[in-house]
């Protein structure tokens, strides 16, 4: 019996070191840095916000497209329910924005909206499965510009709810099917930010 | 002498394996210091493992009461400790502004909140595990809505 506990003992004293201590922070040590490219199959949603002020202030939030889609209908909050934001003027100003859509959907690629003020040129096209918004504000400098690109598809996911709310959730799921693409790209004299998605889980500048 | 070398190795064995029990799940960690004022330095440790069964000697008049002021925001908590398992190494956010900074990130199965500013630091270290089962535990207090 002395002998079989003797034999046992440093096995036994292995596997509780090892237990003991792989919680604390050994595994952390000799672990290597997190990959750039995520798990198969894995779309995250970035967000970078880049101030060149003084401060330097620096923004960048990257969010798993699954998990946003798993978290938010746990949040009930103000408008926000089940998902799906409440939009009240989903009908603006007399303007029907679903039977707009609608309209943009059938129709063939093209620019639909131009305005040109002394204040911003802006102007809404339907490129390639893809609606652009692209302004240009006259009052900042030269270079100041924002882009939006939103995948019709993605469009047509928001607007599948009701008439005056927006399905945030399956517009996340629909721009999950969607390639590597930027959403959003605002620059002006002081602020460069940026709205994409792709598979990697850190953002790269 | 063998008799109480099989005592020891007993005793021994129990403390290990009760060891390894309770560290299975790492470490809850809070470290605040703070280098302005008074400088306070607040450094928590505790076995993550500990915290649910914890939760069990509360009185439940207690657990009813912080079920009931966490009843709005827990099903969002436990949603999102039970999603971020799935991304155990994941940056989330990053945010700079001038000397301030704070970074929140999963590393090996925990939460990691790092908050930077002059004369203050903050870390955190959570397994999302134990937030996960912290937010159901206190989920089951919740009143029924």
């Amino acid at each position: 019996m002395a002998n079989s506990t003797r034999r046992l003992f440093p096995v036994l004293s292995f596997l509780a070191a090892s237990f003991l201590f792989d919680p604390l922070g050994v595994r952390a040590q000799t672990s290597t840095s997190a990959s750039s490219t995520s798990g198969h199959g894995e779309r995250w949603l970035h967000v970078r916000v880049i101030n060149t002020n003084s401060k330097g202030e620096t923004v960048r939030v990257n969010v798993p497209l699954d998990m946003a889609e798993k978290v938010l209908p746990a949040i009930d909050h103000d408008r926000l329910h089940n998902g799906k934001v409440r939009i009240g003027c989903m009908d603006c100003d007399g303007v029907d924005v679903r039977t707009l859509f609608e309209a943009a959907r059938g129709a063939k690629d093209g620019e639909y909206v131009t305005v040109q003020s002394n204040d911003a040129d802006i102007s809404v096209m339907k490129k390639d499965g893809q609606m652009l918004v692209h302004v240009h504000d006259k009052n900042k400098s030269k270079d100041s510009r924002i882009e939006v690109k939103v995948p019709m598809k993605v469009v047509e996911a928001l607007l599948s709810g009701t008439k005056d709310e927006l399905d945030i959730v399956a517009g996340l799921h629909a721009l999950a099917g969607q390639g590597d693409v930027e959403l959003v790209s605002v620059k002006d004299d002081q602020n460069t930010i940026r709205v994409w998605l792709d598979s990697k889980n850190v953002t790269t500048d | 002498m063998v008799l109480l070398a099989k005592i020891a190795l007993g005793f021994g064995a129990t403390v290990v394996m009760a060891g390894a029990y309770t560290f299975r799940e790492g470490l809850l960690r809070v470290d605040v210091d703070e280098t302005r004022g008074e400088g306070h330095h607040v450094h928590v440790w505790v076995p993550a493992a500990i915290v649910p069964m914890a939760m069990h000697f509360v009185p439940r008049d207690r657990m009813r009461n912080a079920g009931e002021r966490a009843a709005d925001f827990m099903p969002l908590v436990h949603a999102v400790a039970k999603e971020l398992q799935k991304y155990p190494e994941a940056e989330l956010v990053e945010v700079h502004d001038g000397r301030q900074y704070v970074r929140v990130r999963t590393h090996d199965g925990k939460l990691l909140i790092d908050a930077e500013e002059p004369g203050q630091t903050v870390h955190v270290s959570c397994p999302l595990a134990t937030i996960d089962d912290v937010s159901r535990e206190l989920a089951t207090f919740a009143p029924a809505s």
